[in-house]
């Protein structure tokens, strides 16, 4: 099956897109390619799981670590899930990961950098 | 051996003696049995005539009129509540006491002159005696605070409890004294010392009281009861005179009065509260007397409860100590002696496992000893000889095989579980006659040699005490030999598996977390299926069976994330935690909130999802509820749903989430499923899929749960890629 994760840009921000089964066989290479990105110049990251086909519980778990990262090291983390990807969809409702994982169903939803940083101030 | 066989003629004497019908009574009243309604008296006691100055003629002519009124009020209603009537009798206050017995009215005439009266001040205090027995949490502080104010009350120089055990010897358990006397707390006493027939008197009549035990006997005349020709029955007296191997007995304790209370715990006899006296005649007036009965009821019922919260305590502390243990396992490296250090020089040992004064640790041929136990070179004899003969658990090992003679002092009890090959694991306990501690010399008082030949006393209720548990320890819970053994396996899955792959050793963990048999729950019906993953990849599947104190059962499922050793060490600290707290929460939803805690404490990073469904066999009710676990299926006479209710995050996503629970009823033929998502999530069409295809699937099975399971297996054909775990539920 094929996986592979690429490096994009989604509302502006860095962003790291997901394709094929996120599980216990490739849960840690999301985990690997996303720290530089949460700890690194950057304050800010996408994680985009629009073509990711299948969730199990490592890939939960790993999302759960990245949210972790990301509230430690100040950083902004969004996971983009389409509600019409219901085989990640389902996964995370069930297991009620949006509490403790942002998790967004649009870009809209992200808005834009610039936008957040008037907010802010 | 000729003292034997007397003190067993004495006892026998007294099992015999007919204690209900005594054909007498104590002289510090009278008794007048009439017949009604007329009231006319037909048996009278030799004393009445001189106590209440007549003798013949009805009730009513012993009473002032004012008096006989409030008697006919009386018997019109209950008994009970009447007494006593406090009357005159010559200008004295005489308390009247009645109760209907043989087909007569029993009266009893008590002067009030001469008793102790506690007064109005002790009185006013009893909702604060009340407060402080119910608001005992243990049976120590329950019976402490029964002792002490029944002593406060009654003034006797000494109250103890008193409590039984399943032969019915006695163990004195809480003590309030005169500060002089020597304590009586931790003493023995055989059940003999208490006969069959004064236990059955016991359990019906809550009081008895003996102000002099040096009394003469007043005769009932006539002796035998006109309606039945046969002797009054006196059971329901407080004047009954008792035996006179009783009498002896309390002689030879130098006890000049005593008074005792029953408690009774649901019906049974459970002990007493024991007044002693030493002074001199002591006699607590009628309506002091009924206060200490009240308090013995009420003690009697709160026992359940605190003696089942004790019990219930035993089982967390065990579960929990497990736990770590497991825990400590797991984090250690396989090799014997890392494993033999982390059991045996850690703060938490093997010897804290569970109540026990030794233990023993073999691993690859290396004995260690903690506490106190038999010499090392006799440990491995006597454990080796006992699993031989198939008796992991005994309480009298030298009593059971030759290895054990002589042992009896340190290793009476044995409770040994083989780890594998030659090496075990093993705790001691010592004949329970060397757990007795005396606060003093129990033998002080003056021991009687009459010349009838030696009857009962102190020293040789001690003495036959003894007999009863010599070479015996205290048994062995089924909780305790059922941590031993889980400890046990997991020692084996760790040092079996030290020269495999990691893969192997979890898998080998994991096998120790499934149950091997289900166990028996009357009134249901169970079925599990476990299909590890073909690519020997471990996953963190496990399910339980938690029957719980209140006769519910709680079923669990449960899947850690992630796969091999790690998952499989995490998932054994979870099922024993969730035991602990299914044992001691409200609810399963209060029991993910504590296993949640112990996931942020212990486990940070870990996540988990857990679904209990907590069954009433009886009624059929179940609660329900799901930390992030796919639903339960419920699938009744109306087609299959899945419970959407009583859902809450999985374990580890928040800190504080407040499970919630929901409730359904398992009725008739009703099947309840739960299971790990390796059955459904990787169905081609996905989850959703996954999820409606198990539905029709079960709509459409057998209704025998181990039939369904085999059924849906078969139906769905999960991928053997990931492991797969379901449990079937029903009633029978």
């Amino acid at each position: 099956m094929l996986f592979d994760i690429a490096r994009t840009t989604i509302a502006g921000r860095p962003a790291l897109t997901v394709r094929g089964e996120l599980d216990l066989a490739t849960a840690p290479r999301l985990a690997a390619a996303a720290e530089p990105l949460l700890t690194g110049s950057s304050d800010q990251l996408v994680v985009d799981l629009g073509p990711t086909k299948f969730l199990d519980s490592s890939g939960a778990r790993t999302l759960m670590a990245l949210a972790r990262q990301a509230r430690e090291s100040g950083a902004e983390l969004h996971v983009l899930v389409p509600l019409g990807n219901r085989p990640v969809r389902l996964p995370i409702d069930l297991l009620d990961l949006g509490a403790a994982v942002p998790v967004v169903a649009s870009t809209a939803e992200i808005g834009t950098a610039v936008a957040r940083k008037d907010a802010g101030t | 051996m000729t003292a034997p066989r007397a003190d067993e003629d004495a006892l026998l004497r007294c099992a015999e003696e007919p204690i209900a019908i005594p054909g007498a009574i104590q002289p510090h009243g009278a008794l007048l049995a009439v017949t009604e309604p007329d009231l006319a008296v037909v048996v009278a006691s030799a004393d009445a005539a001189t106590l209440l100055g007549r003798s013949g003629g009805t009730l009513l002519d012993y009473l002032t009129d004012d008096d006989a009124d409030r008697l006919r009020a009386a018997l019109a209603g209950d008994l009970a509540e009447a007494n006593p009537l406090r009357v005159q009798v010559d200008g004295a206050d005489v308390d009247l006491v009645l109760h209907r017995a043989d087909g007569l009215l029993i009266s009893e005439w008590e002067p009030v002159a001469g008793a102790e009266e506690a007064g109005a001040a002790w009185h006013r205090r009893l909702p604060s005696v009340l407060q402080r027995l119910s608001a005992s949490a243990t049976l120590d502080e329950l019976t402490e605070v029964l002792a002490r104010d029944v002593r406060t009350l009654t003034g006797f120089d000494r109250v103890m409890v008193y409590r039984f055990d399943e032969a019915w010897n006695g163990e004195v358990i809480a003590e309030d004294r005169r500060e002089d006397l020597e304590p009586f707390l931790g003493l023995r006493y055989p059940a003999s010392d208490i006969p069959a027939q004064a236990r059955a008197l016991y359990t019906t009549n809550w009081m008895r009281i003996i102000p002099d035990a040096g009394y003469q006997r007043v005769p009932l005349d006539p002796p035998a009861n006109p309606l039945t020709g046969r002797p009054l029955d006196l059971s329901g007296s407080m004047l009954r005179s008792v035996s006179p191997v009783h009498l002896e007995y309390l002689a030879n304790m130098g006890v000049v009065s005593s008074m005792s209370v029953s408690l009774i715990d649901r019906g049974k006899l459970w002990g007493l509260i024991s007044c002693h006296h030493y002074a001199g005649p002591h006699r607590p007036s009628y309506p002091d007397r009924v206060a200490a009965e009240f308090l013995g009821r009420t003690a009697s019922l709160l026992l359940p409860t605190v003696v089942g919260a004790g019990e219930t305590d035993g089982l967390v502390e065990v579960a929990r100590r497990t736990a770590e243990l497991t825990a400590a396992v797991g984090r250690t490296p396989r090799t014997p002696r890392a494993l033999a250090t982390a059991l045996t020089e850690q703060d938490l040992t093997v010897l804290d496992l569970l109540p026990a004064t030794g233990a023993a640790v073999r691993l690859d041929g290396q004995l260690r000893l903690l506490g106190t136990t038999p010499p090392a070179e006799r440990v491995v004899l006597l454990v080796r000889a006992l699993l031989d003969a198939g008796a992991g658990a005994t309480d009298s090992a030298s009593r059971l095989v030759p290895e054990g003679e002589g042992l009896a002092h340190t290793a009476s009890g044995v409770l040994a579980v083989p780890v594998a090959g030659e090496d075990f694991l093993a705790w001691f306990r010592p004949e329970t006659l060397r757990e007795v501690t005396w606060g003093g010399n129990p033998y002080q008082s003056k021991t009687a040699q009459t010349d009838d030949g030696p009857r009962l006393s102190p020293r040789r209720s001690f003495a036959a005490w003894s007999e009863t548990v010599r070479e015996t320890s205290r048994p062995w819970r089924e909780h305790e030999i059922a941590a031993a053994q889980a400890l046990a396996g997991h020692l084996a899955a760790a040092t079996l598996a030290r020269a495999e792959e990691d893969n192997r050793l979890a898998g080998a963990l994991q096998r120790t977390l499934l149950l091997e048999e289900l166990p028996k729950v009357p009134g249901v019906a169970l079925a599990a299926r476990y299909r590890p993953s073909e690519d020997d990849v471990v996953g963190g599947d496990w399910y339980d069976l938690v029957p719980l104190p209140s006769g519910r059962v709680s079923i669990v499922l449960g899947d850690v994330a992630g796969h091999g050793l790690a998952a499989a060490a995490v998932t054994a600290q979870l099922r024993h935690a969730l035991r602990a707290n299914l044992l001691r929460a409200d609810g399963p939803a209060a029991a993910l909130d504590g296993l949640n805690e112990v996931i942020g404490a212990l486990l940070p990073g870990e996540m988990a999802t857990v679904v209990i469904a907590e069954l009433d066999p009886e009624t059929g009710g179940v609660v329900v509820a799901s930390a992030g676990h796919l639903p339960v299926l419920h699938a009744g006479s109306g087609g299959a749903e899945y419970v959407m209710e009583g859902r809450g995050p999985a374990l580890g996503v928040l800190d504080a989430p407040s499970y919630t629970e929901t409730r359904l009823a398992l009725a008739g033929d009703d099947r309840l499923l739960l299971f790990s998502d390796g059955l459904v999530e990787r169905s081609v069409a996905g989850l959703a899929a996954g999820l409606d295809a198990l539905r029709q699937a079960v709509d459409a099975g057998p209704a025998d749960p181990q039939q369904l399971l085999d059924s849906v297996l078969g139906e769905l054909n999960p991928p053997s890629t990931d492991d797969v775990t379901v449990l079937g539920v029903a009633r029978t």
